[in-house]
């Protein structure tokens, strides 16, 4: 299943933390007409490359299904940020 | 007789590889295979879990102390490397023959055309095996760096 929800997590050097959930499928239901709209010229550009348009969508929604569980933390002295996709 | 060796008979027949050669290949075919292909779990360790994320975790250390120490802690799952390196299998000619350029221009003698999409997941399999520890240390720094699966 593709990803919801990523958490991006802030902390400061006072270890004050800011967390804000980012909806993803809020993301995806807007980039979803922009994907059809999108379609036929993706489509030509496939068949220029000669690649199968259909198997490049199936490695696309791969890739946005593996998303999920992905985690970075980076921190600096006391400070710190952390990208989580849910 | 099976078909390899006969084959390996006629290349000697017709005077494209020498007795030696043709000895060695012969032994090489009859020898047990030191690997089994990923699709046999008795050899892949059938009790061992199968990883699901590679971990990239970078511990640096001034030893003034000034800096503060800075620490990288990276997840990606398994599953997505796969979706990535099927990504990488759909790359065109053309393209990959100008990575090739590049890569050999740094002095990467790497041909990625020879790549194929099933030895690319073969090589995600076998990340499972994988650990890399890299310390390193300067007058002022310690840098530690590892990368395994888990």
């Amino acid at each position: 299943m593709i990803p919801f929800v990523a958490v991006v997590s802030l902390r400061d050097h006072e270890s004050r933390t800011f967390r804000l959930w980012v909806p993803l499928f809020l993301i995806w239901l807007l980039l979803l007409p922009l994907a059809v709209f999108l379609s036929p010229f993706m489509f030509i550009a496939c068949l220029a490359c000669r690649v199968n348009p259909l198997r490049g969508v199936a490695v696309i929604w791969q890739i946005l299904n593996a998303l999920a569980d992905t985690n970075v933390e980076v921190e600096h002295r006391s400070a710190g940020l952390s990208f989580h996709i849910l | 007789m099976n078909e390899h060796r006969r084959q390996i008979l006629q290349m000697l027949s017709e005077g494209k590889i020498s007795a030696d050669e043709a000895e060695r290949l012969i032994a090489a075919m009859e020898a047990p295979p030191a690997f089994t292909t990923l699709s046999d779990p008795a050899s892949s360790g059938a009790g061992k879990p199968r990883p699901k994320y590679l971990r990239v975790v970078v511990d640096s250390e001034e030893d003034g102390g000034h800096e503060g120490p800075t620490k990288v802690n990276v997840r990606v799952p398994m599953q997505l490397l796969r979706a990535g390196v099927r990504l990488a299998g759909l790359i065109p000619a053309p393209a990959l023959r100008r990575a090739n350029f590049a890569l050999q221009e740094q002095g990467v003698p790497i041909d990625l055309t020879q790549i194929k999409p099933e030895n690319l997941e073969e090589l995600v399999e076998h990340l499972n095996d994988l650990t890399v520890d890299v310390d390193q240390k300067d007058a002022n720094t310690k840098v530690k760096v590892r990368v395994y699966c888990e």
